[in-house]
C-alpha cells in the first residue's frame, strides 16, 4: 500500500494515473478470482432460484425438496451420527477394494507392458472384459458372496483394476529407452534406474488411472449397496428414496457428489504438484 | 511410441522379407492374443470335468457351451428382440439427447469464458459424481418406465460430448475466426464455418467416450428401476440362478458396446489425422 501512494505521489499532477493506481490492486483480485466469483455466484444464484421457485409453484415434499429442507435434513443426519456410520461402513470396502485393485492392476500393467508377449497375449483379453459393463455381474457377485464387506470389494475391484491395468501398462511402454540406457551407460545400478527413470515415468500414469477408477469404484459401491445392503451411503439413498424422505436424500445425494468431486479434483491437483511436466497431457 | 532417437543397437529387427520369421512376427499378437481366449475358455469348459463342483458352487457356475446354447437359443426363439429393442430405444433417446443439448452448449462455454465460468462448477460436480446416485430420484420423478432410463443415459452421455466439444472449440485457429469475424462473420457463423469443423475430431472422440458410458447407463437403469429391457432379464436370471443368460446377456451387450465404439473409431481416423492426443477418461 505504501508503495503504491509512493508511485501516486511522484505523478500526483495526473489524476487519471492516482485513479489507475487506486483501482489497480482491487480490479486485479476481481480479474484474478474472476472465474472462481463467477462459479460461486452462478451456484448462489441456483440455489436461490430453486428455493425461491415454490413461491410460485406450489411444493410438494413427497416430490422435491428445496435448499433449506435439504441443509436441515443433512445437519439431522449429521448430529445423529447416521451419515459418518453409512460413509464409513462403505468406505470399508471401498478401501479394500481399490487397494487390491491398485497392487493387482498395477503389477499386471508392469508385466504387460515390460514383457511384449505378455502384451500381446493379455491385451485382446482385457480389453473385453473393460469394454464389457461389468456391473453386469453384480447380480451374481451379490448373489454368491452375500451382501457383507467381500461382495461389495469385489465388485469395486473388478470395476476399477482396468484402468490400473491399461495405464501402467501405457506407462511402461513410454518408458524413454534412450534415459535407460543412458543411465546404464553412467554406471547406474538397478536400482537407479527404477528410481530415477522407470518409476517417475510410470507413476503419473498410474495416478491418471486412479482418477478413472475412483468414479469406477464410486459406482461400485453404490451398485452393490442398491442390490442388496443394511446399510452404507448407497443403501442410505434407496431407503429414503423409499421412504419418500426427499430432503434428507438429496442431502445424501450432495454428500456423495462432494466426496466424488473432492477424490477426483484432490487427485488432479496432486498430479499438478507431482508431475508438472505432465500438465496438459 | 516410436522413438525416432533410437540408438542403431537397438533398432528391432523386423524382417519384412515374407519369410516364415515374418509372417511369425507379423501375425505374433493377433495369434498370441486370440490364443490366449481361447485357452480361457477351454480351461473354463474344462473346470467341471477337471474339479467336482459342490451343488452350492454349480448353481453358481455355467460353462462357455452352455452360454452360447443360452445365446443361440435367445436369438433362436426371438425372445430377445423385443428387449434388446426397449433397451435400444432408452440408449438411443438418451444418446441422442445428449448430443442435442451437450454440443451447443459445449460450444457456447467454448466460446464464452463468462458462461464457462458460471457452468464450470456444475459441469465439475456432475462430471464426477456416479450417475447412479439419482437413479433412486429418478424413479421417484419418472417413475419404473422407459424415462428415467433415458435420464440416466443422457446424464452419462452428456458429459464426454460437451466437455470434448469445449476442448475442441478452445483449440480451434484464433486466427482462422479473426479472419471470419474481419469478413462481417456472426458467432453463429463463427461457429458453423470454423469452430465446429475444426473441432469435429474432438467432438467424435467424446462420442466415443460417450457410448461406453451411455451403455453401462443402460445396463444399470434397467437393473435397478425397469419392467422391460436386456438389463432386466439379466437381473431376473441371476436372482433364479441361470448364470448362462446373465453371461449371455453380458456378451451381448459387450458385443454391442465394442461395435459401435469400433465404428466411431473408424469415423475419428477418417476425421482427424491432425488430431491431437487425447485423454480416454471412461
Amino acid at each position: 500500500m505504501a508503495q503504491i501512494e509512493a508511485r501516486a505521489g511522484t505523478i500526483a499532477g495526473d489524476a487519471r494515473f492516482v485513479g489507475a493506481a487506486d483501482t489497480a490492486p482491487r480490479q486485479s483480485f476481481v480479474e484474478k478470482n474472476r472465474n472462481l466469483l463467477l462459479g460461486l455466484l452462478s451456484v448462489v444464484l441456483f440455489l436461490a432460484a430453486w428455493e425461491a421457485i415454490f413461491l410460485v409453484v406450489p411444493f410438494n415434499k413427497l416430490f422435491i425438496s428445496k435448499p433449506s429442507l435439504i441443509f436441515e435434513g443433512w445437519l439431522d443426519l449429521i448430529s445423529t451420527g447416521e451419515l459418518f456410520h453409512d460413509l464409513a461402513v462403505s468406505s470399508v470396502p471401498f478401501f479394500y477394494g481399490f487397494v487390491a485393485a491398485i497392487v493387482v492392476g498395477v503389477a499386471i500393467g508392469i508385466i504387460m507392458g515390460w514383457r511384449q508377449r505378455v502384451g500381446y497375449a493379455l491385451d485382446p483379453l482385457m480389453t473385453m472384459f473393460y469394454a464389457s459393463p461389468l456391473v453386469a455381474l453384480a447380480p451374481l457377485v451379490v448373489v454368491f458372496f452375500g451382501v457383507g464387506v467381500s461382495g461389495k470389494a469385489i465388485i469395486i475391484f473388478l470395476l476399477s483394476v482396468f484402468p490400473f491395468i491399461f495405464n501402467a501398462a501405457a506407462g511402461v511402454r513410454a518408458v524413454d529407452r534412450l534415459l535407460i540406457n543412458v543411465v546404464r551407460s553412467m554406471g547406474g545400478t538397478e536400482k537407479d534406474l527404477y528410481l530415477k527413470v522407470i518409476v517417475p515415468s510410470v507413476l503419473p500414469y498410474i495416478v491418471a488411472g486412479t482418477r478413472i477408477a475412483i468414479g469406477r469404484a464410486l459406482i461400485g459401491v453404490l451398485v452393490a449397496e442398491f442390490f442388496a445392503a443394511s446399510e452404507g451411503i448407497g443403501y442410505a439413498i434407496a431407503r429414503f428414496g423409499d421412504l419418500f424422505a426427499l430432503d434428507k436424500m438429496f442431502a445424501c445425494i450432495i454428500t456423495i457428489m462432494i466426496i466424488a468431486v473432492v477424490l477426483t479434483e484432490g487427485v488432479r491437483w496432486a498430479e499438478r504438484a507431482a508431475f508438472p511436466w505432465r500438465v496438459g497431457q | 511410441m516410436t522413438d525416432t532417437r533410437a540408438l542403431p543397437g537397438m533398432v528391432p529387427s523386423t524382417a519384412d522379407a515374407p519369410t516364415v520369421v515374418g509372417l511369425w512376427k507379423r501375425s505374433e499378437p493377433m495369434l498370441l492374443g486370440t490364443g490366449t481366449i481361447a485357452l480361457v475358455l477351454l480351461l473354463w469348459e474344462l473346470v467341471p470335468h477337471l474339479v467336482t463342483l459342490s451343488a452350492g458352487t454349480k448353481l453358481f457356475f455355467a460353462t462357455p457351451s452352455q452360454i452360447a446354447v443360452a445365446l443361440w437359443k435367445m436369438f433362436y426363439t426371438g425372445s430377445i428382440w423385443h428387449p434388446l429393442g426397449v433397451s435400444a430405444a432408452g440408449f438411443g433417446i438418451g444418446l441422442v439427447l445428449a448430443i442435442v443439448v451437450g454440443l451447443p452448449l459445449g460450444v457456447l462455454l467454448g466460446r464464452s469464458r463468462t458462461m464457462n465460468a458460471m457452468f464450470d462448477p456444475f459441469i465439475t460436480a456432475f462430471n464426477a459424481t456416479p450417475r447412479l446416485v439419482f437413479l433412486p430420484l429418478l424413479l421417484l420423478w419418472f417413475g419404473l418406465g422407459m424415462w428415467s432410463k433415458v435420464v440416466i443415459v443422457f446424464i452419462g452421455a452428456l458429459f464426454p460430448i460437451l466437455i470434448n466439444t469445449y476442448e475442441g472449440v478452445r483449440n480451434s485457429d484464433k486466427l482462422l475466426i479473426n479472419v471470419v469475424r474481419s469478413f462481417g462473420a456472426k458467432e453463429w457463423d463463427i461457429a458453423r464455418l470454423v469452430v465446429v469443423p475444426n473441432s469435429m475430431p474432438y467432438i467424435v472422440a467424446g462420442l466415443r467416450l460417450a457410448i461406453g458410458r451411455a451403455v453401462l447407463g443402460v445396463v444399470v437403469a434397467e437393473f435397478f428401476g425397469s419392467e422391460a429391457g436386456l438389463g432386466v432379464i439379466m437381473v431376473r436370471a441371476a436372482s433364479s440362478y441361470q448364470v448362462d443368460v446373465v453371461f449371455a446377456g453380458l456378451i451381448i451387450f459387450a458385443t454391442l458396446s465394442l461395435a459401435m465404439t469400433g465404428l466411431v473409431k473408424m469415423l475419428e481416423n477418417r476425421l482427424g489425422r491432425w488430431r491431437p492426443q487425447l485423454s480416454n477418461e471412461n
